[in-house]
């Protein structure tokens, strides 16, 4: 039985544990998740859809700016163009032919044309034949005929005409505006040549940004300004050119390299026509540069959401940690209630059993020790028998006696240990009841070698509990001290008392003994173990101890190390629970039952 | 010396069998009863000084027996023996007038002590009901 008691829960400790620690993990996951799933998704969505709603509305405002600032360039151009031309067409409408082309008027005119500022290189009127009437200028074009230029045959037809930028006689970059003037049934030009630098400083100084350029590009593609970056006045575009088209077009272009090897980042292009003449303005500018600050910003808010998103994740692990931490002390908690209910109900259901068969027992060894006595008395009675089988047969009856004494003490411990009694409760000085108890056991643990030591607390209060049970639980827990010392010559048991932070008084009763190995720990308070030689404990002390301590509101401790001794603390309440009290009273006081004490 | 009239009452035939015979070799006048009903039965018949009484027994139990005893107001004294040892037990049997309670198995040397008591105790309150009687009948 012993053994059997023994070998019941073991080895399960470790399984568990790693059970319950994959537990807390799944747990810690599954919160994180959730967290994850509750706060941070939502989060990185709205931040992200805020974000990609945001950059789409600022770059349509961009590009608008950017409309905005190519429509303003046309203006700015277009308005250049026809403010010349309007001079001439004044000059042309207002002077006849021969008021021009007599002395000094047209020089006159074009000192006039130049006071604001010099936006004229030179001005000349030009016969229906081709042939310069007159020039005022720095070049001497006098004696050139136009009738064969690509100019004269159109302000012929249109009359008036704003060329491309052409070298033409003077070998430099220029363009003409020419006007006609249909007078007594004869056509004249007045033709001038725009100064090239004032129209040009009018497009080229433009400056966008680091890397934005504006230009002008002829119908076929050769620069009419010359561009910041990407070539020279006169010089062929390197991207192809549009038909023309109404209105201001804004696109992407995407990275690329051209013909000759050079690499262009990812530009924001504006383009749009000018009406007369047919040049195309065109406005780029790095993206990047253009939509840095879009960019900036994008960037600021997107690293806020990160890292908001981060400290949330951060946040949730502690949370997490600390939560799991929480319960973790909880179900620990629990798991110390569930051992001592389990302890509780395993000493209940036990304890049960062990009466009914305790009592069951009682009555044939009634039995056994009536016919043992009558045998004996026959025995000494006859004479009959020998003197020798007379001895033999009264020490077999000597030992029958003495087991039914064992057996005796086995079933009035079960019966002790299963009692349900109504308690009997007094008044106890603790410490003189603790001297009494210990005067009892001195005697016997004398003889061992051990001494008692007392240290009790001075005006210790009294309690209210039951003197016949708790005298028991010190008697069984002193002769534990006392046996723990069986191998040992001399040793020493020390008793304490306390009281316990107003709510009772702690008797701890230490000694020098043995002590209790660890994995004996768990089970020393289960009934039938013990570590004693068979026939010398029946197993059942510490549990009645316990189960008596629980019984009257206490709480029984222990601590042990093997070779040094042990520590039992008992804690009692002032007052036992409240069911103990009831009917203390009409109960008769003061009657020693002889069944209920330990038969040493 | 005079020996008392003992009546064992107990369910176990064996156990009253043996007892009656232990203690009639100490030179008590012993009677065997099985039941409660029966035990009655003898009390109502005759007279005893101690009854031995087992409390856990089929049909009329021992508390059951001793409250029917203590209603037939005799001197004897009721001596409560059994297997069934309880604080509560015995304070109950107490309650009912019982003279001490002991618990199987017990030595025969305690049995005798209490039967011992239990007859004195009976002759004394019989001689003092006795003389209440005749001081009653005198005044």
């Amino acid at each position: 039985m012993r053994n059997g008691f023994q070998a019941t829960d073991n080895s399960q400790p470790n399984g568990s544990e790693k059970q319950r620690k994959t537990h807390y993990s799944r747990l810690f996951r599954r919160f994180i998740l959730l967290t994850i799933v509750c706060s941070l998704i939502p989060l990185l969505l709205v931040g992200w859809g805020i974000n990609i709603h945001y950059t789409r509305f600022s770059n349509e405002r961009m590009i608008n700016a950017f409309q905005i600032q190519v429509e303003y360039h046309r203006k700015i151009i277009e308005l250049f163009l026809k403010k010349h031309s309007s001079k001439l067409h004044l000059i042309a409408q207002s002077h006849p032919k021969d008021y021009l082309l007599s002395g000094s008027n047209l020089n006159n005119i074009f000192e006039i044309l130049n006071r604001e500022y010099r936006s004229f290189t030179d001005l000349g009127i030009i016969g229906a034949d081709g042939y310069h009437l007159k020039y005022i200028g720095p070049y001497d074009l006098m004696p050139n005929n136009y009738a064969d230029t690509f100019w004269f045959k159109e302000v012929m037809e249109k009359d008036l005409f704003i060329s491309d930028m052409f070298m033409g006689f003077r070998k430099v970059p220029h363009f003409i505006i020419a006007v006609t003037r249909l007078e007594k049934g004869e056509k004249w030009i007045l033709r001038a040549t725009i100064e090239t630098e004032v129209f040009r400083s009018l497009v080229e100084n433009v400056r966008i940004g680091n890397t934005g350029e504006v230009y002008l590009l002829n119908t076929k593609g050769i620069f009419q300004t010359s561009p910041r970056f990407s070539g020279k006045i006169m010089d062929k575009a390197p991207t192809p050119i549009e038909s023309f088209r109404e209105g201001i077009n804004v696109r992407i272009i995407e990275k690329h390299t051209d013909h000759h090897g050079k690499k262009y980042p990812r530009q924001i292009y504006s383009q749009t026509w000018l009406k007369d003449p047919p040049w195309l303005l065109v406005v780029k500018q790095n993206y990047d540069e253009a939509f840095s600050e879009v960019n900036h910003a994008n960037y600021a808010t997107l690293i806020l959401l990160h890292l908001s998103a981060l400290i949330i994740l951060i946040v949730a692990v502690f949370i997490t940690r600390h939560m799991i931490s929480v319960i973790k002390n909880r179900d620990d908690e629990a798991d110390k209630l569930n051992r001592q209910l389990l302890q509780t109900s395993k000493l209940a259901s036990i304890g049960e059993l062990s009466a009914g068969v305790a009592h069951e027992i009682n009555n044939p060894l009634a039995i056994i020790l009536t016919e043992k006595q009558i045998l004996l008395d026959m025995t000494n009675d006859t004479a009959a028998t020998t003197p020798e089988i007379k001895g033999q047969l009264s020490e077999s009856l000597e030992q029958i006696d003495v087991q039914i004494k064992r057996c005796k003490r086995i079933t009035h411990g079960l019966l002790r240990f299963s009692r349900r009694t109504q308690s009997v409760i007094e008044t106890i000085n603790t410490n003189q009841f603790i001297s009494e108890v210990i005067e009892l056991l001195e005697r016997e643990a004398g003889s061992g070698g051990i001494k008692f030591f007392t240290d009790f607390e001075e005006n210790l209060p009294n309690i209210l509990s039951d003197p016949s049970q708790l005298q028991q639980v010190m008697l069984n827990l002193i002769t534990n001290s006392i046996d723990a010392h069986d191998d040992k010559a001399y040793g020493s048991i020390h008793v304490r008392t306390r009281s316990n932070n107003q709510q009772g008084v702690e008797i701890v009763v230490a000694d020098t003994g043995m002590g209790i190995s660890p994995e004996n720990m768990d089970k020393i308070f289960d009934p039938f173990f013990t570590t004693k030689p068979v026939g010398k404990g029946t197993g059942l002390g510490l549990s009645i101890c316990y189960s008596t301590i629980k019984n009257l509101g206490g709480d029984i401790s222990v601590w042990s190390e093997v070779g040094k001794g042990s520590e039992f603390k008992v804690f009692l309440p002032f007052s036992p629970p409240p069911h103990l009290l009831e009917g203390t009273a009409d109960n008769p006081k003061d009657y020693q039952m002889d069944i209920a004490t330990v038969s040493s | 010396m005079q020996k008392g009239k003992i009546l064992l009452v107990d369910d176990e035939v064996a156990f009253t069998t043996s007892m009656a015979k232990l203690l009639r070799a100490k030179g008590y006048q012993v009677t065997t009863a099985g039941t409660g009903k029966e035990a009655i039965g003898f009390l109502e018949a005759e007279n005893f000084d101690v009854v031995v009484l087992d409390l856990k027994m089929p049909g009329m139990d021992g508390m059951a027996t001793l409250i029917e005893i203590k209603k037939l107001k005799l001197h004897t004294e009721t001596l409560i023996l059994t297997g069934h040892g309880s604080i509560d037990l015995a304070l109950e049997s107490f309650n009912l007038g019982a003279y001490d309670f002991l618990t199987k198995p017990c030595a025969l040397n305690d049995l005798l002590n209490k039967i011992e008591g239990a007859g004195k105790k009976k002759d004394v309150t019989e001689k003092r009901d006795l003389l209440d009687g005749m001081i009653r009948i005198k005044g």
